[in-house]
This record gives C-alpha cells, sequence and structure tokens, in this order.
C-alpha cells in the first residue's frame, strides 16, 4: 500500500497498526458509524426511517429481525436498523458540534487565561465556576424549554455552547503548566509578544491535552443527547436519535425489547470506543509532552 | 318525583355474590404459566377504547345515566370484610390541590378527592343517580325548583356538624370557584336556601330536569366543611389540607411526593353487615408519573396499587402476575380537538380532511391497544342510551383520497383562510403529552397527512399541565388557548347534560356559559338540542337530541375520536373491594369508571 497512498493515509495506516488490538476494534467501530451516518442516504436498500408500513399494508408493529428488517420494527413499524443509522447523524452531529465548540472557544479562552493570569484570569474563571456550579443537566434542561424550538441545529449549539467552561478549565490547568516551562521563559527572555508565544508555544502545547479530553467528552455528549431525548427535549419525531428511540420503544417493553436493545448497545459500543480511544490518544499525547 | 331510591332483589345479590366466588375460585386456582389470575379475571369485558391523547382534564363532555358498563373482575366476596390494613396507590399524576370547587382535576386527582369529600349523590352499577350524603331529593313540576333533605348525623373531619346551613354557605364559595362557576352557570342554579334544618331547597333560573347530576359531580357535589370558606387563607389551605366528611381524613401532604390519609374514625357509613367504613386504615397516594415505572412499582411491592389510562399499561398489567385488575370501559374516549379559531382549523373542509385521512386502527395499535380498545364515533359508548347509530355511520372512516380532496378544496379556495397562496400546503400543528404511546399515535396522523402532499404536520408536546392550559379558555371569554390540533379525552359517566352544555356553549359568552368549550366550535341550532335536552328527563326524548347535535358536530368535526378508554385500578393479590363498592341503600355503585377508586370500601380479603 506503500507508495500509492498520499503520506498521510500511511502515517494514519502505522497509528492505526500499532494501536493495541481493543482500540483497533474501537476505531475500526466509530469509523463505522460515522461513515454510515454520512453515506446513509446512498446505502442501497436502506429503509426510509420515518416509513410505516403498517399505514399501507406492507409491515408489521413490533416485527422481530428478519431479511427484510435486519433489527426488526418498532412500534410504529418503522426499520430499526434504518432509524439506528440515521439517529448515528443526530448523537453524533451533537457530540462533534459539542467538541468543535469546546475545543475552539474552551480551549482558547482557558490557554489564555492560563497564560495571561492576573485579574483576568480571577475574573473569568469565577465566571465559569458560576456556569459549573450547577448541574449540567438541569441548565440544559432550562436552556432548551427556555428556547422553545427543539431542532438539531439548536440541541446541538446549546449543548456546544454549555462545554465551553470545561474545556476552558482542562487548558487552563495546562498552560498554567506549559507557561513555567522553559522554552516559554526564553521566548520571554528575548523579548518575544504575549501573543506571539501565546500561538506559537502555548496553545500547540495544550492542544493535544484538549483533544484528549474531547474525545472522552464526545462520549459524554453523546450520553447527553441520548438523556434530553429520553427525556423528550431533544430533537423532535420523527427524527430519530438513539434516546428518541429508546424512550419511544420503553411504552413496549414488555412484548418487545429489542427496540431498547439495539439502540442501546450503539450507546454502549459508542461511548466505550470513544473512552478507549480518548485513553490511548491521552496516554500517547501526555508521553510525547513530557518528552519535550 | 324522587330520584332516590330503588332497591332490587336479594336475589340479584345473591347472583353477583355466587359470580364473584366463582372468579375469585378462577383467579386463585390456576398458577400454571398460561393463564396467570390476573389474565384469567380480567378477560371478562375488555372490549372497546382506545386511548388518545391523554390528556384527560375535566372533561368535557360527559356520559349518559344510565350506561356505565363496569367490567372487570376479580374481587373476593363482600362477605363482611374485616377493618385494617393499608393501602398505597400510585397515581398518574399529582394533584395541582384538593379543592373540589377550584382546583383542575381529573382521575388521580379525584381519587384523592373521593376519600376526603362525600358527594351529595352517587351513581349506581346502572349509571342512574341515588343518593349518597343527601337522603333524598324532589322538584317541582317544571324542575326548578329542587327540595333536597340531608343525612342526619354527619360531622366533618374538624367535628363540626353537617346541616343546609353548610350547603348554603358551600354556595358562596361555589360562586367563585374556578371549577365550580361555571358549573353552577350551566346548571342554571341561581339561589340556595336552608328550609330546615336538613333541607336545603335549589331555585333555578330555568329548566334543568337533570339537576341531580350536577350533585354527583366534584365541583358542586362534594361537600366540605364550613369552615374552609371562612377567608381567603383558609381557602388557600384547603389546597393541601381539605376537611370533608369523607371516610379518609388527610394525615400529611407531601406535594409530588405522598399524601398520607388515615381512617375517619367518626365516618357515618356502615356496610351491609354493620360494620363501620372505611375498612383501611389508611390510604397514600403517591404521584408515579411513568406508566411502566407505576406498574414496576405495584409488581414489585412498593405500592400496593395503581391506576392507568393507558392502553400499553392496561396490556402490561395483564401479562403480570399476582395482581387483580379493575377494568373499565364506558363513555370516556381518546381523541382530539380543532381550535377553530385558528387558521386553517376555522374552515371545516381542512377538519373534515384531516380526520377522513386518518386511521383509528392503526392510531389505536400504535397507542398499544390492539385488542383492548375499539374505534369509536361520538361521545357514548354503544352500551349508553344516549348512542347513536346515525352518528356512527356519518363519523368519517379513512379514506385518503376523500380526505384529500376535501383539503385540496380549501388549498385551492382563493378565499382560504390561512392567508396563503392558491395551491400552497397548509401547515398544522399537532400537540400531545410527551408519554411514548401518544408520540406513537401522533406520527401515525403526521405521516397519513403528509402521505397527501398537501400538508406540512409539525408535532410538538408539552407537559400535561400544560398542555391543558394551552386549551383553557378565560371564562369571560376573552381568551381562547393558544392550541391548534390538540389531543384530548372526551367523555364520562355522567349524565352528559351538564357536561355538554359548558363544553360546547359559546365560548365568547361573558357568562362564562362556553368556559370549557375547549374547540371554541358553536353552532346555535346544535346547541339549542343541548340545552332542549336538559328540559325533560325522557331518556329516549333526550336521545334523539343528542342525536340531531351529533350529526351536526360531525359535520363541522371540531372533536374527533380514536378509540375507547380503557382503564384500569390494578392491586396486589388480596386488595379488593373497588367493583363492590355499596350505597347506602345497599345497591352497588358505578365501580371504578376512569379508574377513580371509591377506596372507603377497599379491603384486603383474608387469607
Amino acid at each position: 500500500m506503500s507508495s500509492f497512498l498520499p503520506s498521510w493515509i500511511r502515517t494514519m495506516f502505522r497509528v492505526f497498526w500499532a494501536m493495541p488490538l481493543v482500540t483497533k476494534l474501537c476505531t475500526f467501530w466509530l469509523t463505522t458509524i460515522i461513515l454510515a451516518a454520512i453515506f446513509a442516504d446512498f446505502i442501497p436498500k436502506l429503509a426510509d426511517p420515518s416509513y410505516q408500513g403498517f399505514l399501507f399494508g406492507t409491515d408489521v408493529t413490533n416485527d422481530g429481525q428478519s431479511l427484510h428488517h435486519w433489527l426488526g420494527t418498532d412500534n410504529n413499524s418503522r426499520d430499526i436498523l434504518s432509524r439506528l443509522i440515521y439517529g448515528t447523524r443526530v448523537s453524533l452531529t451533537v457530540a462533534v458540534t459539542a467538541v468543535a465548540f469546546g475545543t475552539f472557544f474552551g480551549g482558547l479562552l482557558g490557554s489564555f487565561v492560563g497564560y495571561v493570569r492576573g485579574r483576568r484570569e480571577a475574573a473569568i474563571m469565577a465566571s465559569i465556576d458560576v456556569i459549573l456550579a450547577f448541574p449540567a443537566l438541569v441548565l440544559l434542561l432550562t436552556v432548551v424549554t427556555l428556547l422553545g424550538k427543539r431542532n438539531l441545529l439548536v440541541i446541538s449549539l446549546v449543548v456546544g455552547v454549555l462545554a465551553i467552561p470545561y474545556y476552558a478549565r482542562v487548558s487552563r490547568a495546562n498552560a498554567l503548566a506549559v507557561s513555567r516551562r522553559e522554552f516559554v521563559a526564553a521566548a520571554r527572555a528575548i523579548g518575544t509578544k504575549d501573543r506571539t508565544i501565546l500561538w506559537r508555544e502555548v496553545i500547540p502545547n495544550v492542544m493535544p491535552t484538549v483533544l484528549a479530553f474531547a474525545l472522552v467528552s464526545a462520549a459524554v455528549t453523546v450520553v447527553l443527547e441520548g438523556t434530553l431525548a429520553f427525556l423528550g427535549l431533544s430533537v423532535q419525531p420523527p427524527t430519530p436519535s438513539w434516546g428518541v428511540m429508546i424512550n419511544a420503544a420503553r411504552a413496549d417493553l414488555r412484548i418487545n425489547i429489542w427496540p431498547v436493545i439495539w439502540p442501546s448497545l450503539m450507546l454502549v459500543f459508542t461511548v466505550y470506543s470513544l473512552n478507549n480511544v480518548g485513553d490511548w490518544f491521552r496516554i500517547r499525547t501526555a508521553h510525547k509532552t513530557a518528552a519535550l | 318525583m324522587n330520584m332516590t331510591l330503588r332497591k332490587r332483589g336479594t336475589g340479584m345479590r345473591l347472583t353477583a355474590v355466587l359470580l364473584a366466588a366463582v372468579m375469585v375460585a378462577t383467579a386463585c386456582g390456576s398458577d400454571s404459566d398460561d393463564t396467570s389470575p390476573s389474565a384469567t379475571t380480567v378477560a371478562t369485558e375488555t372490549t372497546a377504547a382506545p386511548e388518545a391523547p391523554e390528556t384527560t382534564t375535566a372533561p368535557t363532555t360527559e356520559a349518559p345515566a344510565t350506561t356505565a358498563t363496569p367490567t372487570t373482575t376479580t374481587e373476593a366476596p363482600p362477605v363482611g370484610p374485616a377493618q385494617g390494613g393499608d393501602a398505597s396507590v400510585g397515581l398518574e399524576a399529582e394533584a395541582p390541590g384538593l379543592r373540589p370547587w377550584e382546583d383542575t382535576c381529573s382521575s388521580p386527582c379525584y381519587n384523592m378527592m373521593a376519600a376526603v369529600f362525600d358527594k351529595l349523590f352517587e351513581q349506581y352499577a346502572d349509571g342512574s343517580y341515588g343518593a349518597f350524603l343527601a337522603e333524598s331529593i324532589s322538584a317541582n313540576d317544571d324542575f326548578t325548583v329542587w327540595t333536597m333533605n340531608l343525612r342526619p348525623d354527619v360531622v366533618f373531619h374538624d367535628g363540626s356538624e353537617l346541616t343546609a346551613q353548610t350547603i348554603v354557605d358551600m354556595f358562596v364559595v361555589h360562586q367563585t370557584g374556578a371549577q365550580s362557576a361555571g358549573v353552577i352557570a350551566s346548571s342554571k342554579l341561581i339561589n340556595v336556601e336552608a328550609t330546615g334544618d336538613l333541607e336545603v331547597t335549589y331555585t333555578l333560573s330555568g329548566t334543568n330536569a337533570i339537576f341531580v347530576a350536577n350533585l354527583s359531580r366534584a365541583p358542586i357535589g362534594m361537600v366540605f366543611a364550613p369552615s374552609t370558606g371562612a377567608d381567603e387563607d383558609a381557602v388557600t389551605a384547603a389546597a393541601n389540607a381539605p376537611i370533608g366528611t369523607g371516610p379518609f381524613m388527610v394525615d400529611s401532604r407531601d406535594v409530588d411526593n405522598k399524601t398520607v390519609m388515615v381512617r375517619n374514625p367518626n365516618y357515618w357509613m356502615s356496610d351491609s353487615f354493620g360494620t363501620q367504613l372505611p375498612y383501611l386504615d389508611s390510604v397514600t397516594f403517591h404521584p408515579i408519573p411513568d406508566e411502566g415505572t407505576r406498574l414496576s412499582s405495584l409488581a414489585s411491592g412498593t405500592v400496593t396499587a395503581m391506576q392507568s389510562l393507558r392502553q400499553a399499561s392496561i396490556r402490561d398489567a395483564r401479562d403480570t402476575e399476582g395482581l387483580w385488575l379493575f377494568e373499565h370501559q364506558g363513555n370516556n374516549t381518546g381523541g382530539g380537538m380543532f381550535n377553530v379559531t385558528v387558521a386553517p382549523y376555522d374552515d371545516a373542509r381542512v377538519r373534515k380532511g384531516l380526520i377522513t385521512m386518518s386511521n383509528q386502527a392503526a392510531t389505536i395499535e400504535a397507542l398499544g391497544g390492539e385488542g383492548i380498545s375499539l374505534p369509536t364515533t361520538q361521545l357514548f359508548a354503544s352500551e349508553s342510551p344516549f348512542y347513536s347509530e346515525a352518528i356512527a355511520a356519518a363519523y368519517p372512516t379513512h379514506d385518503m383520497a376523500a380526505g384529500s380532496a376535501l383539503v385540496q378544496e380549501y388549498i385551492d379556495d382563493p378565499d382560504r383562510s390561512d392567508g396563503l397562496a392558491v395551491g400552497e400546503k397548509i401547515s398544522v400543528t399537532l400537540s400531545c403529552p410527551p408519554d411514548p404511546t401518544l408520540i406513537a399515535a401522533m406520527q401515525v396522523s403526521q405521516v397519513l397527512w403528509e402521505a397527501s402532499g398537501l400538508v406540512d404536520v409539525e408535532l410538538t408536546g408539552f407537559d400535561q399541565a400544560t398542555h391543558i392550559g394551552m386549551a383553557v379558555g378565560a371564562a369571560d371569554g376573552t381568551f381562547i388557548g393558544t392550541h391548534d390540533i390538540h389531543c384530548w379525552r372526551w367523555g364520562s359517566e355522567d349524565d352528559p347534560a351538564a357536561g355538554m352544555l359548558s363544553g360546547f356553549g359559546d365560548p365568547f359568552d361573558p357568562s362564562g356559559a362556553g368556559a370549557l368549550n375547549f374547540s371554541n366550535w358553536y353552532d346555535e341550532e346544535a346547541y339549542g338540542y343541548v340545552v332542549e335536552a336538559t328540559l325533560t328527563d325522557d331518556v329516549a326524548e333526550r336521545a334523539a337530541l343528542y342525536e340531531k347535535f351529533g350529526l351536526i358536530m360531525v359535520e363541522a368535526m371540531p372533536i374527533y375520536f380514536s378509540g375507547g378508554t380503557a382503564t384500569v385500578i390494578a392491586t396486589a393479590e388480596g386488595l379488593g373491594g373497588l367493583d363492590s363498592w355499596e350505597m347506602p341503600d345497599g345497591e352497588a355503585g358505578i365501580g371504578h369508571p376512569s379508574a377513580e377508586g371509591r377506596w372507603s370500601q377497599a379491603y384486603w380479603a383474608a387469607e
């Protein structure tokens, strides 16, 4: 595979190959569901996730696994596999948005205050502590309820904004340590501007840790979206998400447990995979930082 | 005319006892895997009913006086149950307050109120009315003056005595009560006078042949202590510490957690064997909103009883061993309504088109009611004397082409009321409380309506209190709700007169005559039939008038139906008495319609 592929792909393969077996499997799982979510519209014979065949005489509700419906149907006779795949879009969109918001805004903010210190740090961190003092779920429920609209964009943005303080804390802690390193002191000694030191020395050294944290917090976000959906506060029906599916199926739990099992397994595998890959990444980047 | 007492022969009672014994034997006799006790017993009669939206509320409409069809069940024969034991009941919601005249109440709340308060009149098993806290009532020839005699030697929980003056004092409070004021207006009640120590005279502004029905409903039928209305503080305090004459007294109330009620040692009523009621030492009510959790709480012994109006819960309860099920299906039905003051629902073509596209059987299946509830077409169940075959025939059946044609006609109308251009799709919003089965049912409607290519559907959901609040207008007609298409329940076992008067009156009438008209649909001719039906107590004549009303309503389609509401009170094995409670004259009471239990006569069967 070597010479035909671009170097970055070869690097990725090398990294993948160096992973422990479990981490390989986790990475494979995450890659698969991300690709499935992105290309769901092009998967041949994948049913419309909102199609209720029982209304048109083609399917039955709460059907078991079959060749036609590999994972069975739900209480509205919709194809569970299709809804799982399309539901991945919601879970991952919320997770990616939260990670992006957190990493970018939280990472920058934390790095900044960790480097500049002083009153600005005290003021910003005090504000962040106040936000963090509220139970996250309660704050989230309040914001979502007040906004009224509950589509994917709103949910993603709300979760993303609420993620910022957590990232800010992590990046500040790392920025504090990095700011005391010799190369930062050296840069100061030769009269380098603070802005340059921040962008060239501090942030690049803080980001690996923030990214490792992002992978772990993405797992938390996936669960959070599921919780919101279970409470009826995530995307509105008929848009599928794993939490929405679990919530919808609980009324029929005693007669058909599969519509709860499948999305729950998706949640478990995805959260475990994100945690596992996040841990691996953290260990790997921690080693590199120390090597500096 | 004396509306009170009727006697049935002892043969009937003996038959009932024997039947009950057979049922108990059946229930207890089989432990095999294929027939759980509950499954066996319940089967009696589980037909029809449905579910639909959920809401509940003070049901607008109402149902007949003679119907009921208590279904069910299990039960040990009433061979002199002994006093003792406790019950803890899982309710589907917390009561917002325990003031019958003031607080918006539905099934869970009425379970609690009925334990604290007695009504002046109650319903027999056949739906007719009999004296309870009252002893008798009679009317003049044109039904404008009613004279009622109260039962003697009845005392309230605070030790005060029930007298005619109590009823007069209650009337003062009733006139400003959020629930009672509308009932007073629709029943035409203008004056209450104490004409003796225990004799009360009600004067009406016009003929109302079924006035007694009003005295059997919570808002003005439940009797509370005179001290309750002493001042504003007392009225407020009564929300959580009510004082009635009922079988239980509120011992403690921790809102959203539990309300503990203990036996009223001075309760006036005894059973036919001379045992003073209630049998139970205490009953505790726990709000457990989640259906699955409530049933699991019962199955695990956390509570000893639960109530539900959800078909899926009934289905699951039937499959749970070790329970006694008290099921009921009557006039209450699921469905919904259009706010006819909002475009495009202000056009009957849209309303009827959407309902014609709907599929009742599929909706019921999504609600988990397949095999439990049947499609409904009107406010009355088929066993009701007011049921109309003509209305049933006129109610739209699922027909996509016909429904689409009606909506298309609206869309192509240059004068369409929503202001959009000719040919543009209509946009509708359908809302139900966020129960999984209701969400599933909403999605059935959404798919069918959108399949026409003529409708964009948005689904929303709010908690039950908000859902109800959106549809409840102001009594003076200045606010008519913020809802669009709203899930709702309709009908009850009460006489339809009172409910229909306020449920279909003019919503803009400042007198509050249409305060409970949630759809805001008012048709002068149709309402005239409802009014006319209060002028006679002849059931056949009234049925004909309600049929005329119903046929006009089906054409206008302001409200719609999915299927009758099957309800259940499920108890731990041994806790019975809910379907065999008796009136003071020893006749059988109406049982447990809408999962409203009379806990005064519940008892633990001896092992």
